[in-house]
C-alpha cells in the first residue's frame, strides 16, 4: 500500500467482492466453537426456528470480512488497524454475493491516522453491515 | 435563492454513528459537483444537543449546521425540528413510546414542526401504523427520501403522500461520513436558522431531492472463491 | 424506559476468564475459513520479515475469545435470546501464536430502541483481552440486541 503522506480523503478500498458459502460460514462458526450441531450460523432449519431466513453469517465473520479489506490494503506496509466499530443492519446470508467497499473520510495529520468508512451491500446494493475503521501509519 | 439541506443526519453523538459533524462538511465540500448541498440538520437519536456549537464549522465550510432530533413514538419515528427549552422541558426524547399525536400537536403549540420520517419502514414508519389505526391529525409534511431505505419503503412512503397530500422531504439518515447528502430538501426560499427551517416547512414550498448514484457495474471486483 | 432493570446491573462484573491459547493451528483455520491470504498471518518467512517479526493473527481475531460458559447465563437479559447488534473494537496489540489470552467483561450500558423488526434493548458489554504477559490486547464493546 502507500504511507499516510500518499494517501487522500475520498480514496477507495476494494470494492471486494464475495461469495461465502454455507460450509465457509460453518468453519468460520467452528472457530469460535459454535459449528457443532444444528444452529443459526450452520443450518437453515434452524435458523428458520429463531424467525430467521435461513442461516447467516456470525457477525464477527462480517466484521473479519470488513477487516480484511481494510488488511489487505494495508499489506505488508508499517500501518496498522486500530479499531473497527460494526453495525449489523440486516442478517447476512451465505450461498450469496456481498461486495464490501470502503472511503477514506478523514486524515488525522497529528496522529497518523485514517478514518475508514467500510460497508457490506448486498446484490441488490442494500446495506446489511456498516462500519468505521481506523488505520494508524508509522 | 434556493437552498439544498440534508435534513435526516446523525454524528457520533448518537449511540450507532461515529461520524464528526466536521469530516460530514468536509466530504460535503469534497462531493460538492454531485451532491450541492448548502447544510445539514443533525437530527441525534433520542435527544437533542443544546450546547452543541457548530458556527466554527460553520464558518470553515461556508456551510450551515443545525440541530433538531429524532424521537420514537407510539406511530414510528419522527424528527423534531425548532426543539427549545419549553419541548425539553414537557417530553423525555429518551422515551421510546412518546404519543405521536401530543408531540405533533404540542410541538406545534412550542413554535416548532415535527416530520414523521422513513414513513415506509416497517414498525417504525406511518404508514404500516395507519393500516391498523386512525391517522394523526395536523401533519404538514412526511420524510419521502430516506437515504436508509430499503426496497419497497420509499414506494410506500409515496403511496402515503398521494393519499394523504403530505409535503414532502429528503435525508439522507446517514450515520456514516461517506453517505451524506445522498438524499435532501430543496426548499425555494433561502434558509439560514432554524427558526427559517421551521417556517419554510410549515409551508410546503420544498421537494426532495436524490443525489444517489445510479448503480454501476463493480470495476475491478476481486471474487474470492469459497473453500 | 419502559423496560424496567436493576441499575446494580451497569458496572456489573464478570470473572475473569481462564486463560485460552491462540493456537496456530486455530489461526490457520480462522485465515482459511475467511480466505485471509496476507502473508503477515499466513507465511512465517515472510511474517519474520515484516514489522512484527513473525506471524501473528488477523486483527479481528481478537472477537473469538468467548466469555466463561456462566456468562450468558448472568448477562441481563430482557425476552428472547440476544442478537449481536454489532462491536466496537480497539486493537491494541496483535495477539501472536502461543500467547494465553483471557477475558474480563463488565456491563456498560442498557438502552432500549425501536427499528424495523420492533423493540429492541440494547446490553452493551466491554470486555478486555490481555495476554499472559498482562498486556492489553484489545477492548472490545459487544452490542447484544434482545427483543422484549
Amino acid at each position: 500500500m502507500n504511507n499516510f503522506e500518499e494517501i487522500n480523503i475520498g480514496d477507495t478500498l476494494g470494492p471486494l467482492e464475495l461469495f461465502v458459502s454455507k460450509d465457509q460460514c460453518r468453519a468460520y462458526a467452528r472457530t469460535m466453537g459454535m459449528g457443532e450441531g444444528p444452529g443459526r450460523f450452520t443450518d437453515d432449519e434452524a435458523a428458520r426456528k429463531e424467525g430467521l431466513p435461513g442461516m447467516i453469517l456470525p457477525g464477527n465473520m462480517s466484521l473479519g470480512l470488513l477487516s480484511k479489506l481494510v488488511t489487505d490494503w494495508i499489506g505488508s506496509s508499517n500501518a496498522w488497524l486500530t479499531r473497527m466499530s460494526t453495525t449489523y443492519r440486516v442478517p447476512v446470508q451465505p450461498d450469496h454475493t456481498v461486495t464490501i467497499h470502503g472511503f477514506i473520510t478523514n486524515k488525522n495529520p497529528e496522529d497518523r491516522t485514517a478514518e475508514i468508512d467500510v460497508w457490506m451491500e448486498n446484490e441488490e446494493a442494500e446495506r446489511l453491515v456498516t462500519g468505521t475503521a481506523t488505520v494508524r501509519f508509522r | 435563492m434556493s437552498t439544498i439541506l440534508d435534513l435526516h443526519t446523525h454524528s457520533e453523538a448518537s449511540e450507532d454513528s461515529r461520524a464528526p459533524v466536521e469530516a460530514y462538511l468536509n466530504w460535503i465540500k469534497l462531493r460538492q459537483a454531485e451532491r450541492p448541498l448548502d447544510g445539514i440538520v443533525l437530527t441525534e437519536h433520542r435527544q437533542f444537543n443544546r450546547d452543541a456549537d457548530y458556527r466554527r464549522l460553520e464558518d470553515k465550510f461556508g456551510m450551515i449546521v443545525l440541530r433538531a432530533s429524532e424521537v420514537e413514538t407510539d406511530y414510528g419515528h419522527m424528527l423534531v425540528f425548532g426543539v427549545n427549552d419549553d419541548m425539553v422541558a414537557r417530553f423525555d426524547f429518551a422515551d421510546v413510546r412518546l404519543d405521536a399525536q401530543t408531540l405533533i400537536d404540542e410541538v406545534a403549540r412550542m413554535g416548532g414542526i415535527v416530520v414523521p420520517c422513513h414513513p415506509g419502514r416497517p414498525n417504525i414508519g406511518l404508514y404500516e401504523h395507519y393500516q391498523a389505526r386512525p391517522p394523526l391529525e395536523n401533519v404538514v409534511a412526511v420524510e419521502a427520501l430516506n437515504g436508509g431505505s430499503r426496497k419497497g419503503e420509499d414506494e410506500r412512503s409515496a403511496e402515503l403522500i398521494a393519499r394523504h397530500g403530505f409535503a414532502a422531504t429528503g435525508g439522507s439518515d446517514s450515520h456514516l461520513v461517506s453517505l451524506i447528502g445522498l438524499c435532501a430538501t430543496r426548499f425555494a426560499a433561502s434558509i439560514k436558522t432554524i427558526d427559517d427551517l421551521v417556517r419554510e416547512l410549515k409551508t410546503g414550498s420544498y421537494e426532495p431531492v436524490d443525489f444517489r448514484p445510479r448503480r454501476k457495474p463493480v470495476p475491478h471486483a476481486v471474487v474470492i472463491e469459497s473453500r | 424506559m419502559t423496560v424496567k432493570y436493576d441499575p446494580a446491573l451497569i458496572n456489573r462484573v464478570f470473572e475473569v476468564t481462564e486463560p485460552v491459547e491462540a493456537k496456530a493451528e486455530t489461526i490457520k483455520r480462522f485465515c482459511a475459513a475467511l480466505g485471509e491470504t496476507n502473508p503477515l498471518f499466513t507465511d512465517e518467512e515472510a511474517a519474520k520479515k515484516g514489522p512484527y517479526g513473525g506471524i501473528v493473527a488477523p486483527p479481528s481475531f481478537a472477537v473469538t475469545f468467548r466469555n466463561g460458559r456462566h456468562f450468558f447465563e448472568n448477562v441481563p437479559r430482557f425476552g428472547m435470546r440476544g442478537f449481536d447488534a454489532g462491536k466496537d473494537v480497539e486493537f491494541v496489540a496483535p495477539i501472536r501464536p502461543g500467547d494465553r489470552v483471557t477475558l474480563s467483561s463488565h456491563v456498560k450500558e442498557i438502552y432500549e430502541k425501536t427499528g424495523r423488526t420492533g423493540a429492541m434493548v440494547f446490553v452493551v458489554i466491554r470486555s478486555t483481552l490481555k495476554n499472559q504477559n498482562d498486556e492489553v490486547l484489545a477492548h472490545i464493546d459487544h452490542r447484544f440486541m434482545n427483543r422484549p
